[in-house]
């Protein structure tokens, strides 16, 4: 029940991220300061903000940023995450050794910090957000892959296969992949979950994208003064972020 | 959630206690305190009449005495003596001696701030008196002696490297405890000879957010809050326990260029790049004031500075893009202009101290962005801009720019328009005329003449643009209605918290 | 006493880890700075005021900014374990300085943001698991689940329009009262408890289901005796662990926090050192940092240890 409910919401964001640049016309860096921060209207439905720009096409533009670039950046951390626990799980040894230790060594620091510090090195551009996130977040899934898999891969149904013949494809297929996926898919909701949140709160704090880009936590941060003249602007971006994130983590589940 | 019950009940209970003391000032302002050195952050302790120059000045900018009681001028204006105040003591006991006073001018020649730009040849010890020998008349002297980097400290306040360990002044507060960069009390200095001030201790407070700082007037948590962003300005107003002060003050916000680059080296680019701002839009929008937007580089209020009949900046986008297409900028395929296979792209650095900077940026990149010019935009700290400056990396800085540094505006024209420039002024530019106008201003006291050279200075930086005026400033102040005897200083020299009392 | 000696030798490779993680950014970051560096490395160890074109000079001879890349970072990093942070290019001051001010408001922070999720989550959650899909828990469920998705941030203003600017009850920011401690913390707080009422409620669960706990309450043991002597422990083990995990999202929320409260600790220190591209502060408050979260988890470790004897045989 909780599940279709996070779809539902999930799905309706995505379809605004999706459809939404392309059916509102507006551009969202246009400003017009002669009509700074007007109440919905039918020119501009969701209002403008403080420097007249059309609040549904920043928010349009806002959703693909910062849930195209959470899902871009937990695929990349997935994608080598597995590969290199299925690596380290097969092999054992000193590959395995190696693999856990570089493993350990991203670790050490809390995610936020690392994204803070590679986010420094460039400002303003999205390349550093998307490369401190997969750091941060690669971990996870290598830990989780190298331990299922490595249980697995010393199970008796997997030695039976070997036995009887069938090679790593098979078995990766046959074997590995229906245990891995569940987790995995939970993880990596939470995973976009934690870099949407993440995103913001830089944009928030400041050093993560600049004007005139549209982001949740930037428009937060700039509209954060008017929130007596123009609640309204501000809730918006605060209630797409929630409802994304509770989406996520509904799909995800109840377990934790 | 018992617990957290409990620290508020706590907290409730006690309130009553704390207003049975003595009650505390609370002031916040958006300036930390970054150091105790008088040539860095100086100005929280003078701003809190902790330490003290030799001069001060009124509303208008002319010097008054403050640690000197009177001076001097010889006739050929080479010999300045200025009296100390008979009396004066620091807050450690001793009195302030002549030779604690030269200490600390030599200090402040030394370290980056304005009396290296003053052509002082030497300074000298007389029983109670200051001496400043000149090398050519300066008649700005009385006003760069009021900047807060020339502030006197005690001999004590030093330690044996020559840093400073407590500030030690002379004022009618003295430090009790200072935690920066955030945090400084003051109480009542037994030390002052003058009459004691009504409001017995002070706090400043330094809040970098600028809805941090309306959210603290709103809620009574302080008593004088400075600098308000123009949003919360007009709830404040409505707010029936504040009373909200807004003043114009010569202070300008600024474009500052680099006239090196060889995209903006030539005057008709700077001059399609003034065209193309929107002045009005800005002032009304985002500063919430229709009037502030700057025809030219000095507001009304320094009234001798502004020039009445001078052509007033205009905002003209046609115009713009005319001109840069004489200097061979054609439209690419993007709306972004290329001459010779280079892009039209700049890079702006400011800062978000100043809550209405970041916001004038983004509307500038729209604005240049119509006549095909990108900018892009760098919010970091303040200290980039003259590390830009130094570095020639800075290609646009938008900053605020304080033309009283000193009460005579002649002390920040000589920092930002001598040859060479200056950190927060021109960068890559010099004018020979400039130049001229500004060593014959320094040394003249005839009204007419001053008046004239005015009027060439404010022409030439209307014509060149080495810098780009936006928009005139407004200084604000939300304080509290408990609060009697409350005025706002347009030079920023002083909080005047010693001219306050409680209202009962 | 081995695996005590185990679990510190793992958290001190991790602090090593930690320093040259950020010792290799922080490097990167002088490095892709526009501007001269030797410029840049020669303020960051005189301060701007006192740095010199001779001072850059003898940096640039020092460290051979023509060499080979690597020999420069073994200096750098020689540098950062013998603990020489250098001056900030900001304030002047020394890093080391700076930071053992700032050190005891991040703690103070943590530690009040702790203290207060411990009522909040696990007290709330050891309650609704012993009772299952129980009004309590189904509430708890919703309001964990909610706040889970609003970050920080976003609780810290909403908690600022609301309790102190519409209610005046407290202060929006400022250091050095009871009062101002308040909101951060309880923002802190509130995060941290959303999660971890969950997880004590599971583990209450499962307690709760065990043949122990029905086995004591046969016994004749009150069902307080029961809770406390043989619940609470079992169910603490998997609390406390996850503590660790939580410890991530408080560093983080710290430094999210302290930016938003003006509370100047670490956090704040950070994130204004990262806009001012203040390299040296960026390096030792990341440092710091670090340090803190594998200090704390080393004591979290311990503290498993200590609770189910059991852990360390394996």
């Amino acid at each position: 029940m909780s599940r279709a409910l996070g779809l539902v919401l999930l799905g309706a964001v995505a379809l605004f991220a999706l459809a939404g640049p392309v059916v509102i016309a507006a551009d969202p860096a246009a400003q017009d300061l002669s009509a700074i921060l007007h109440p919905p209207s039918p020119q501009h439905p969701l209002g403008t903000d403080h420097l007249g720009r059309d609040l549904a096409a920043r928010l349009a533009h806002g959703t693909r940023l910062s849930l195209g670039l959470a899902i871009l950046s937990v695929l990349s951390a997935a994608v080598p995450g597995v590969l290199l626990g299925l690596a380290a799980a097969a092999s054992g040894g000193l590959v395995d050794r190696a693999l856990a230790s570089l493993a350990d060594a991203t670790m050490a620091l809390p995610g936020l910090l690392l994204v803070l510090l590679v986010a420094g090195l460039a400002p303003g551009k999205v390349w550093p957000l998307w490369l401190g996130l997969s750091a941060a977040l690669w971990v996870q899934y290598f830990r989780l892959t190298r331990a299922t898999a490595a249980v697995l891969l010393a199970s008796p149904e997997v030695e039976a296969s070997r036995l009887l013949g069938f090679g790593p494809a098979y078995i990766l297929r046959r074997h590995l992949w229906p245990r891995l996926a569940p987790p995995l898919a939970a993880l990596a909701a939470f995973g976009v979950a934690g870099a949407v949140m993440a995103i913001g709160a830089l944009g928030f704090i400041g050093i993560g994208l600049r004007p005139p880009m549209a982001e949740w936590g930037l428009m937060m941060t700039e509209l954060l003064p008017h929130y007596h003249d123009a609640p309204w602007a501000l809730a918006w971006p605060s209630a797409l972020l929630f409802l994304t994130v509770l989406g996520l983590q509904l799909l995800a589940g109840a377990r934790r | 959630m018992l617990r957290l019950l409990v620290t508020l009940l706590l907290a409730l209970a006690a309130l009553p206690a704390a207003i049975a003391e003595e009650r505390t000032l609370r002031v916040v302002s958006p300036w930390e305190i970054t150091s105790l050195e008088p040539s860095r952050a100086g100005y929280v302790f003078t701003r809190m009449e902790v330490a003290e120059t030799l001069t001060g000045a009124d509303d208008g900018g002319l010097a008054t005495p403050a640690l000197a009681a009177s001076w001097t001028v010889s006739d050929d204006g080479l010999v300045w003596r200025f009296r100390l105040r008979e009396g004066a003591r620091f807050h450690d006991g001793t009195a302030v001696t002549a030779e604690a006073v030269v200490a600390a001018l030599e200090r402040a020649r030394a370290a980056p701030g304005v009396l290296g730009n003053a052509p002082i040849a030497s300074f000298a010890a007389l029983p109670g008196t200051v001496e400043i020998r000149l090398t050519r008349p300066f008649v700005a002297l009385a006003a760069f002696l009021a900047h807060f980097s020339t502030q006197v400290l005690a001999p004590s306040a030093y330690d044996a490297e020559g840093r400073v360990r407590a500030v030690i002044g002379s004022g009618p507060y003295r430090v009790v405890t200072v935690e920066p960069p955030q945090r400084l009390e003051v109480a009542r200095a037994e030390t002052w000879e003058g009459p004691p001030p009504a409001i017995g201790r002070a706090s400043l407070l330094a809040a970098g957010r600028g809805e941090t700082r309306a959210a603290l007037a709103e809620s009574g948590q302080a008593d004088l809050v400075y600098t308000l962003d123009p949003a919360s300005l007009e709830r404040l107003k409505r707010n029936p326990r504040i009373t909200v002060i807004a003043r114009p003050i010569p202070r300008t916000i600024t474009l500052k260029l680099n006239a090196a680059d060889p995209r903006l080296a030539d005057p008709r680019a700077r001059a399609a790049l003034s065209a193309a701002i929107d002045r009005q839009g800005i002032a009304r929008a985002i500063l919430r004031a229709p009037e502030m937007a700057a025809t030219q580089l000095f507001p009304p209020t320094l009234a001798e500075w502004h020039v009445p009949g001078l052509a007033p900046l205009a905002h003209a986008p046609e115009h713009a893009e005319a001109l840069l297409a004489e200097l061979g900028w054609r439209k690419g395929p993007d709306g972004i202009l290329v001459r010779e296979g280079r892009a039209f792209r700049l890079t702006l650095r400011t800062f978000p101290d100043r809550p209405e900077l970041p916001v004038i940026a983004a509307a500038l990149q729209d604005q240049w962005r119509r006549i095909g010019v990108a900018l892009e935009v760098s919010i970091g700290n303040a200290s980039e801009i003259p590390a830009g400056h130094r570095d020639g990396t800075l290609e646009v800085g938008l900053l605020a720019r304080n033309f009283s540094l000193v009460p005579d505006p002649i002390g920040t024209m000589l920092q930002d328009f001598s040859p060479g420039g200056g950190d927060w002024g021109a960068m890559g530019w010099s004018s020979e005329a400039m130049a001229r106008a500004l060593a014959a201003l320094s040394a003249t006291t005839d009204a007419a003449e001053r008046a004239r050279l005015r009027g060439e200075i404010a022409a030439i930086l209307q014509a060149e643009l080495p810098i780009l005026p936006i928009a005139w400033y407004q200084h604000t102040l939300a304080a509290s209605k408990r609060l009697a005897g409350v005025t706002l200083d347009p030079l920023e020299l002083s909080y005047r918290i010693a001219a306050m009392r409680w209202a009962e | 006493m081995r695996r005590v000696a185990a679990a510190a030798a793992r958290r001190g490779g991790q602090a090593v880890l930690v320093a040259v993680t950020v010792g290799a950014l922080s490097f990167l970051l002088v490095h892709l700075l526009p501007g001269d560096i030797a410029l840049r490395i020669a303020a960051g160890r005189y301060g701007y005021d006192l740095v010199s074109v001779q001072a850059a000079e003898a940096v640039r001879a020092e460290l051979g900014l023509d060499r080979p890349v690597l020999v420069q970072f073994a200096e750098w990093l020689w540098r950062l374990g013998r603990l020489e942070l250098g001056v900030s290019l900001v304030t002047g001051e020394r890093v080391a300085a700076e930071i053992a001010r700032q050190l005891g408001a991040t703690l103070t922070l943590s530690f009040a943001a702790l203290a207060l999720s411990i009522p909040i989550g696990p007290a709330l959650g050891v309650l609704m698991g012993l009772r299952p899909g129980g009004v309590l828990d189904r509430a708890g469920l919703a309001v964990a689940s909610a706040l889970r998705a609003v970050p920080s941030f976003v609780l810290g203003v909403a908690l600022i329009i609301l309790v102190s600017v519409e209610l005046g009850a407290l202060p929006a920011a400022g250091h050095g009262e009871v009062e101002n401690i308040v909101l951060p913390a309880v923002t802190l707080a509130l995060g941290l408890a959303a999660v971890s009422s969950r997880v004590a409620r599971e583990a209450m669960a499962e307690v709760r289901a065990a043949p122990f706990f029905a086995f004591a309450e046969t016994k004749g043991l009150t069902r307080r005796a029961v809770l406390w002597r043989h619940g609470l422990r079992n169910a603490a083990v998997p609390i406390v662990a996850f503590l660790g995990v939580q410890l991530v999202s408080l560093v983080e929320g710290v430094v999210v926090v302290e930016s938003l409260f003006a509370w100047p600790g670490i956090g704040h220190a950070l994130v204004h050192a990262v806009i001012a591209r203040d390299v040296p502060m960026v390096q030792g408050t990341a440092l710091v940092l670090g340090l803190i979260f594998v200090l704390l988890n080393a004591a979290v470790d311990l503290a498993c240890l200590a609770l189910d004897p059991r852990a360390g045989r394996r």
